[in-house]
């Protein structure tokens, strides 16, 4: 039982590192990806457009 | 009644159901509508518990075709749990399901709500420790630890390979929770905030509109990141990415609805019923299934506790201040997490409208919860040699 109880609790000494170093990876990347395509002005008006129509719909 | 079945052979065959028959059965129908209950009076998960129940009642009927197990003669869970859980089928599918219903435009705008959602699955890894505790072999205390994750099909993915006799209780307890956030959350996080913490209002500014090519980019990034780090993490994200994958690109409207629509509501339905199926008397009515039940409600309390007080230790060195309790949404049950801590806000204040940071970190959670599981798979067969 001591023996699982190590290795659960070196799981959580490994993975919680880790997964909170591929998130640091997920965010760099995300915003590196957000920066290089950004939304054409054109894009946003679309999305107002079809926000309005959701409403009359509603 | 031996000597009369004896003398008349065809009785047992009339009779056997009845000969069968035990106090366990009768109480696994009590456990299957006590699950059907729920489902139908209280909605809670309904699409699920309803087919586990129903399930779990065919499975403890003595000498069930349903799951029969002799050979030429195997009953239709048992089949479809050898074609759709026993290899992970199933799960896998549903991911695809999720991922088509998934909008991560929230995500994309502000990444940063992935910290909150990865401190949110701490619930995993002290409930795994706990289950080691209270007597657990270390690969069943992990799958146990993954009900934190707050996601069904991970957690099945995880019970099929390495709990597969606990994968009925476990799938219950993860379903039970997920639909108890509402009775979970709030005491908990009312436990450890205070009522100005719980008032504080969050901003939206700098949040730009994302193109649709970011959005499509993403779940290819995302699966290439988390492949890279954790290859037999791949099943479950890349059909999470998948499905997303198919909602926007934008040309295939059709499979992306089929996703959402037929092979959610179809995989739903033969996961429910098959889970429902490995509930056998022999398997359920047991001390370990308590435990893991209650365990289950620990992971999702160290859970929210490990996502607000991480969103506090980040407002002692953040310029930028941010309501605690959205750090609880990071679990993975969207979108109820994030609307129950929405609600929360307004009920403290009714000016308080923090529901769209509250569902961007539970968008988060989910992917978290797939990394998360991800990286418990590959770390079990490293560290159970």
């Amino acid at each position: 039982m001591e023996s699982a109880t190590s290795k659960a609790i070196t799981l959580m000494t490994v993975a919680l590192p880790t997964m909170f170093a591929v998130i640091g990876v997920f965010i760099f990347a995300t915003k590196a990806l957000h920066a290089a395509f950004p939304a054409p002005v054109e894009e946003d008006e679309d999305d107002d457009d079809e926000y309005e129509d959701d409403e009359d719909e509603k | 009644m031996e000597a009369l079945i004896h003398q008349y052979p065809w009785l047992d065959e009339l009779l056997m159901g009845f000969i069968g028959l035990s106090w366990k059965h009768v109480v696994m129908w009590a456990v299957g509508a006590l699950l059907i209950y729920l489902a139908v009076k209280h909605d809670y998960e309904p699409t699920l518990l309803l087919p586990i129940g129903f399930g779990a009642v065919l499975a403890n009927i003595p000498h069930s075709s349903a799951v029969s197990n002799a050979p030429g003669e195997q009953g239709f869970l048992i089949v479809l749990y050898n074609a759709g859980i026993a290899n992970e089928l199933f799960p896998v599918l549903i991911f695809i399901a999720i991922g088509a219903m998934c909008d991560f435009t929230p995500l994309i705008r502000r990444p940063s709500v992935m910290l909150f959602a990865a401190a949110a699955q701490f619930g995993i890894f002290a409930t795994a420790i706990g289950a080691t505790l209270v007597g657990f072999s270390f690969e069943h205390a992990a799958s146990i630890g993954i009900i934190g994750a707050a996601d069904g099909p991970t957690t099945i993915y995880v019970a099929s390979r390495f709990a597969q006799e606990l994968l009925g209780p476990l799938s219950v307890a993860a379903y039970c929770y997920m639909s108890l956030v509402p009775v979970i959350q709030p005491p908990v996080i009312r436990a450890i905030t205070t009522e100005s913490e719980r008032k504080m209002k969050m901003g939206f500014e700098g949040e730009e509109p994302v193109s649709q090519t970011t959005k499509f980019l993403f779940p290819i990034m995302i699966v290439l990141i988390a492949g890279i780090v954790a290859p037999i993490s791949v099943a479950l994200i890349g059909s999470l990415m998948f499905g997303n994958l198919l909602k926007e690109s934008g040309v295939v409207e059709n499979l992306s609805n089929s996703a959402q629509n037929e092979l959610a509501n179809l995989v739903t339905l033969v996961l429910g019923i098959t889970i429902g199926g490995t509930m056998s008397a022999e398997r359920f009515l047991t001390f370990d299934v308590l435990l893991i039940m209650a365990l289950g409600a620990v992971a999702f309390v160290f859970d929210t506790v490990g996502g607000v007080l991480f969103a506090k230790l980040l407002n002692l060195i953040s310029p930028t201040k941010i309501n605690p309790m959205i750090g609880a949404c990071g679990i993975s049950a969207f979108p109820m997490s994030g609307r129950v801590i929405a609600k929360m806000a307004l009920k403290e204040d009714p000016t308080n409208f923090i529901i769209q940071h509250a569902i961007g970190v539970n968008v988060a959670g989910q992917v978290a919860s797939v990394v998360a599981g991800g990286l418990v798979l590959a770390l079990i067969p490293a560290l159970a040699k």
